[in-house]
């Protein structure tokens, strides 16, 4: 069975936390950029981000998520650079478009807080083994039904890429063209969508029939494969995370 | 197409594991086939042949003539691919349009491209389904719409994938007509099979790729009695072969006909 995921292997501090301190980081760094939202303060949680990204050993791996991303904080500036509706100062024009100071402000606040969300998920992701975290996940409570549904949908992308390749080869392999410049490319995507989507939910339905037969719907205690792995000064770090938390908590209301 | 060519050709994934490290074959008016453990590198060479994977070092030319700066969409025309998997091959909603896709795409009218699609799914015994949707067809049946989906191509060089998996019989002999049709039209083809002894049946030549490298190449007679070379590749004689070395005969037998007169003879 194909289980690519995003996860990349490698030795790294980051990837021997526990996921669910990991995850805990997630929810603080987020939670964060809303109790403390200055630019000053997010770009702090942005710099610890991505200096624990970068000692994770995923900086790079991270870098394509980041850009596609872009796109979407793209848009954000021009649409709060514009149309706030606190714009009052202007700050400069380009032709006949104004943005405003206002407008950016908040412009930047988001940016930055898309930024942080997208870096904190980024290395939840990229440094942590999809099966180990729905484990945890599970010791921890949840239903399996539910752990496997997140670990379809981690799996649903990378899956849908691999799908892509094998589906552009055998376009290529009967006279399509795929190759050369941006328009060609563009007309090539089109007509993947439609084969990417079928051959994926059949992937999806032909896994869910494999669990089913394993007995994945039993009402038995499930035992687990990683049953033995240790995650030390775990309760330090949440522990830290937590702390931290509050401080912002604190820093808000009397700072 | 007379040969294609292949030459000092050099290939991987990642960069920590190399494919192929100066790889040299030539591919000629006989009918080759390819065997090799899993993971030998079979389809990999294949797709470097087919312009789907670029080698980082190496020539590749048909008739002398370098195709390196051709797109796999335009060696469509003249090299044909039959996947392993049809899955992976397979996109239209309906059988018909399926086989039109690949005709339809390198330049031939509607006319045609379904004319040529309708004798392909006649070659492969599929005639009857053509408005069916692939995705309500057997497994083996997906292989055979792959395969009239080439073969309606009308290609100069004709490339399969492990063709015979999940067939019976009489697949199997469907395919071996079909390879035999090919090649008296003049086509070059070429098939990577894990059935030793459908290669021993059907195919001229062999060549046994074991990582990435050719361990033995040469006429399938003479080949297949190498059964030292092939146990390093992981590789089982056919039986034919191996009945004839258990009866104690020296003589190379590959296929059943021969042993059996040959056994009758000796009455
Ligand atoms: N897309 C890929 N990315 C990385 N490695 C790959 C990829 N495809 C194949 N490999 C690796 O390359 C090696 C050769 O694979 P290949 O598919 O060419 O073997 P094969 O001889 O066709 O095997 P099989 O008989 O199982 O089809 C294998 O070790 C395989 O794991
Ligand atoms: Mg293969």
């Amino acid at each position: 069975m194909n289980t690519m995921t995003l996860y990349v292997e490698r030795n790294s501090p980051i990837h021997r936390l526990d996921p669910l301190v990991k995850l805990l980081y997630v929810a603080a760094s987020i939670l964060l950029t809303y109790i403390l939202p200055e630019p000053l303060y997010i770009g702090g949680i942005l710099f610890v981000t991505f200096l624990l990204l970068i000692i994770g050993k995923v900086f790079r791996n991270s870098l394509p998520i980041v850009t596609l991303s872009m796109f979407l904080i793209f848009s954000l500036v021009i649409v709060q650079g514009f149309f706030h509706p606190d714009n009052v100062t202007e700050l400069f024009a380009i032709g006949p478009l104004v943005f405003y100071e206002e407008g950016l402000y908040v412009a930047l606040v988001l940016v930055m807080r898309v930024l942080v969300m997208v870096g904190a998920f980024s290395l939840l992701i990229l440094t942590t083994a999809t099966d180990e975290m729905v484990e945890r996940l599970i010791k921890k409570g949840m239903s399996p039904k539910i752990g496997h549904v997140i670990l379809s949908v981690l799996q649903l992308i990378p899956q849908m890429r691999a799908t892509m390749v094998k589906i552009t080869d055998a376009q290529r392999s009967r006279g399509v063209e795929t190759e050369g410049d941006l328009l060609t490319r563009v007309k090539a995507f089109f007509p993947l969508i439609g084969p990417v989507v079928l051959n994926s939910l059949n992937e999806t339905k032909e896994r869910s029939i494999a669990l089913e037969m394993r007995g994945f719907d039993s009402p038995m205690k499930k035992t687990f494969l990683n049953e033995a792995k240790q995650y030390p000064h775990n309760k330090l770090i949440a522990g830290l995370i937590t702390g931290i938390v509050i401080l912002g908590i604190v820093w808000r209301v009397f700072g | 197409m007379n040969r294609f060519k292949l030459k000092d050709i050099a290939f991987s994934y990642s960069p920590d594991v190399s494919i192929f490290e100066g790889l040299d074959l030539t591919f000629d008016s006989q009918t080759t086939a390819i065997v090799g453990q899993n993971g030998a590198g079979k389809t990999t060479l294949v797709k470097i042949m087919k312009g789907l994977l670029k080698p980082s070092k190496g020539t590749l030319s048909i008739d002398g003539e370098s195709i390196a700066d051709q797109t796999a969409a335009q060696l469509a025309k003249r090299v044909g691919l039959v996947f392993q998997n049809p899955n992976d091959q397979i996109f239209k909603t309906n059988v018909l349009e399926e086989v039109m896709f690949g005709p339809l795409n390198i330049g031939f009218s509607r006319f045609e491209a379904e004319k040529g699609a309708r004798e392909a799914l006649k070659k492969v015994g599929l005639e009857s389904k053509v408005s069916d949707n692939p995705y309500d067809l057997s497994l083996s049946e997906r292989k055979l719409i792959a395969l009239a989906s080439i073969l309606a191509m009308d290609t100069e060089m004709v490339i399969f994938d492990e063709p015979t998996t999940g067939q019976d019989f009489a697949g199997k002999e469907k395919i071996k007509a079909i390879i035999n049709e090919l090649k008296a039209e003049g086509k070059l083809i070429l098939c990577i099979l894990h059935d030793m002894d459908f290669a021993a049946d059907v195919f001229e030549r062999t060549v046994v790729l074991n990582q990435g490298e050719v361990i033995l190449d040469g006429q399938t007679r003479d080949v297949f009695p190498e059964k030292n070379v092939l146990e390093k590749a992981y590789l089982e004689q056919p039986y034919v072969t191996q009945i004839a070395q258990a009866l104690g005969y020296n003589d190379s037998f590959i296929h059943e006909s021969e042993l059996v007169a040959f056994l009758n003879n000796k009455k």
